[in-house]
């Protein structure tokens, strides 16, 4: 390439960046999986649309909800953009990289916290946030200070030493928001973060969800809980069977809203496009 | 290189603070051998002394007195019988443990020098017994041949046509190897599965049970790396327990008391650094082979049960090779070195034996190899299979 076509063609991709604020764009994304017959004791194996053609964006700086009932196809969504699944056809692109071909560069910017922690209960959370560190490839004296930032603001250092398998939920939570901030990811993905967890340990992840915003960070969070997005979101997508059934700002979700309340809102349209 | 240290360094971290780990990994195999041989020795002394003090009834029809005359006193009892009876009955209910019933005309024979029969009423699941009477019986024999040379005038030379004198021309080490070089593998390999299993079923599907797998997948890593962590993870706590099987089995002939002789003799013999270095080196892709077959037979499993079963086929596919290659039908040639797992078990008596060919050997080492990166190969393809592993 040319040095002029290789300056335009920059300042062409600077130009796309200036103008495309979205940080996670979704086109048509579609996972199907095969159930073979011996699992389901049919004669014939089945395919099952677990997400089907699903498109929305997120900005940064806005939190947006990705909400429907169980087994609507949120996790596997999340899972996607996060690079644990592979889509059967669709695009997901997180800061304009798609997340197929640039897998690794996708996950070094997402965080990824869900309700179950998943932390190595064997280690302690030192030895957690240094193995994190490592893998992605942070520098041993900007592993500690990070550590040393989240441990003060979150409270870790007192139990730092002890295993995970021995601290309580609200303990391992802390940790596990520790460990998804680490790398200081430009996009967090919450995944169910506050199913299971009790009152205050759900509320430390609110808060953290708001600060992720002020901090203009990209927030996607999946829930089925109509009481968390309205503290949240700002922009709201339902999902259904796989399907998007809405999808826009959360204003005007509201505006346009029959029921009488959120969740009876929420009810009545999974019902309505379930018919 | 360096995440796949990192994750070798986290996962060994973890599994060395497991107990389990520590028991079946360290302890246990390091405790096989000086149990084992603790053991044999115990058993074996036990097993001498009842037989010196057992006592045993035999019973005896028309017995000449001399017979009697010529057994070690305290040891049997005689019990005189008469004709005929249900000798069977005796023997079951415990009376007697065997009866000999010697000829009416036993002395008219005798003199006559004619050939006499006696019967013997025994049960032949009791070798005690029998050996003793075995031996009883050779000694009358011995006894009343010679009288009867004597008689005759002639010489035990002359009815002698001749000797034998066994001149060994094989080493005693190899003699020793290819006897005991058999059961070696069974010591290392059964250990190393052990290891394997537990390590692998932990790193896998003990992930999955403690639902950090996601967490795992999320690392910004090729899953072949954190395969290849958990592969040589697996692959060296199968590894250890071999290594510590054999200091195990060095360190009781050194120190355990009573040790036969000839035990002591067998061993110290067969294991040098040469014959450890060549087995060592031929468990390194066997580790590896194990480790990779085992993850990618579990991948798919939930739970620990699961995972334990679908492992099981494995140990059989590798004790019946090593069974067979016990055996002195199986020799080690360039067929049987293509055979795996048999080949090991042939390959180690023969590095035992001191008698290895080497080319033969570097074939073996070769196909090893070639196995472990062919298990290494399907368990990242059964790895990346995202419903087997998410599931």
């Amino acid at each position: 390439m040319f040095p002029l076509e290789m300056t335009l063609e920059i300042s062409h991709q600077l130009l796309l960046l200036l103008e495309n604020n979205t940080m996670i764009e979704i086109e048509n994304l579609t996972k199907t999986f095969r159930i073979p017959k011996k699992k389901r004791g049919a004669k014939e194996s089945s395919v099952i649309n677990a997400v089907n053609k699903v498109s929305f964006h997120c900005e940064p700086g806005r939190i947006f909800s990705l909400l429907g009932p169980n087994g609507a196809g949120k996790t596997t969504t999340l899972r996607m953009i996060a690079g644990i699944v592979k889509p059967t056809s669709g695009k997901a692109t997180v800061s304009n990289l798609d997340v197929s071909t640039n897998h690794f560069e996708v996950q070094k910017k997402i965080g990824y916290l869900t309700g179950s922690t998943g932390l190595y209960e064997r280690l302690n959370s030192i030895e957690t946030m240094q193995f994190f560190g490592k893998i992605y490839d942070i520098q041993s004296n900007q592993i500690e200070q990070r550590m040393d930032y989240l441990f003060d603001t979150l409270g870790i250092h007192e139990f730092k030493k002890k295993l995970i398998g021995q601290l309580s939920t609200g303990m391992k939570q802390k940790v596990s928001i520790a460990r998804t901030l680490l790398h200081d990811p430009d996009v967090l993905i919450f995944d169910e973060p506050t199913s299971g967890l009790d009152v205050i340990t759900a509320a430390s992840i609110i808060d953290l969800i708001r600060s992720a915003k002020e901090n203009n960070k990209t927030v996607i969070f999946s829930s089925h809980t109509m009481s968390e997005v309205d503290l949240l979101c700002d922009d709201l997508a339902i999902i259904n069977k796989g399907k998007i059934i809405y999808n826009g700002a959360y204003t005007d979700f509201k505006q346009e809203m029959k029921a009488d309340s959120l969740t009876q809102e929420f009810i009545n349209r999974v019902k309505e496009a379930s018919l | 290189m360096n995440i796949i240290f990192t994750i070798v360094k986290k996962e060994l971290t973890e599994l060395f603070r497991e107990r389990k780990t520590i028991i079946n990994s360290f302890l246990l195999p390091t405790l096989i051998a000086p149990i084992l041989i603790i053991v044999m020795i115990k058993v074996g002394q036990f097993m001498e002394q009842k037989q010196q003090e057992q006592q045993i009834s035999i019973g005896l029809v028309n017995a000449p007195k001399d017979f009697i005359s010529i057994t070690e006193k305290g040891t049997n009892t005689f019990i005189p019988l008469k004709e005929p009876q249900d000798f069977s009955i005796l023997i079951e209910e415990g009376t007697i443990q065997a009866a000999v019933v010697f000829p009416k005309q036993w002395n008219e024979h005798l003199a006559n020098l004619k050939i006499n029969e006696i019967s013997i009423h025994r049960n032949s699941a009791n070798y005690l017994v029998n050996n003793r009477l075995e031996e009883l019986i050779q000694k009358y024999e011995q006894k009343l041949s010679n009288e009867r040379l004597k008689q005759l005038g002639i010489s035990l030379e002359k009815i002698t046509p001749f000797t034998t004198h066994y001149i060994e021309t094989g080493e005693q080490r190899e003699i020793f190897g290819k006897q005991f070089g058999g059961f070696i593998p069974y010591i290392f390999i059964l250990s190393m599965w052990g290891g394997c299993l537990l390590a692998a079923v932990d790193l896998v599907t003990g992930e999955k049970e403690r639902k950090t797998i996601e967490t795992t997948l999320l690392l910004p890593i090729s899953k072949f790396k954190i395969l290849m962590g958990k592969t040589i993870v697996a692959a060296l706590l199968g590894f250890f327990p071999a290594v510590l099987s054999l200091l195990g089995l060095l360190l009781s002939i050194q120190f355990i008391p009573d040790i036969p002789i000839f035990l002591k003799d067998a061993i110290g013999s067969i294991l040098n650094f040469k014959s450890i270095s060549l087995t060592f080196l031929l468990l390194i892709p066997f580790s590896i082979f194990l480790a990779g077959s085992i993850i990618s037979l579990i991948t798919s499993a939930t739970s620990f049960k699961e995972a334990q079963s679908k492992a099981a086929p494995i140990i059989m596919l590798i004790i019946i090779p090593l069974a067979l290659a016990m055996t002195p039908d199986f020799i080690l040639t360039w067929s049987t070195a293509l055979i795996p797992i048999l080949n090991i078990g042939l390959s180690i008596k023969e590095i035992m034996a001191g008698t290895i060919h080497m080319g033969m050997y570097s074939v073996i080492l070769i196909s090893l190899i070639s196995l472990a990166a062919a298990a290494i190969y399907l368990s990242h393809k059964k790895f990346s299979d995202e419903k087997a592993i998410l599931m």
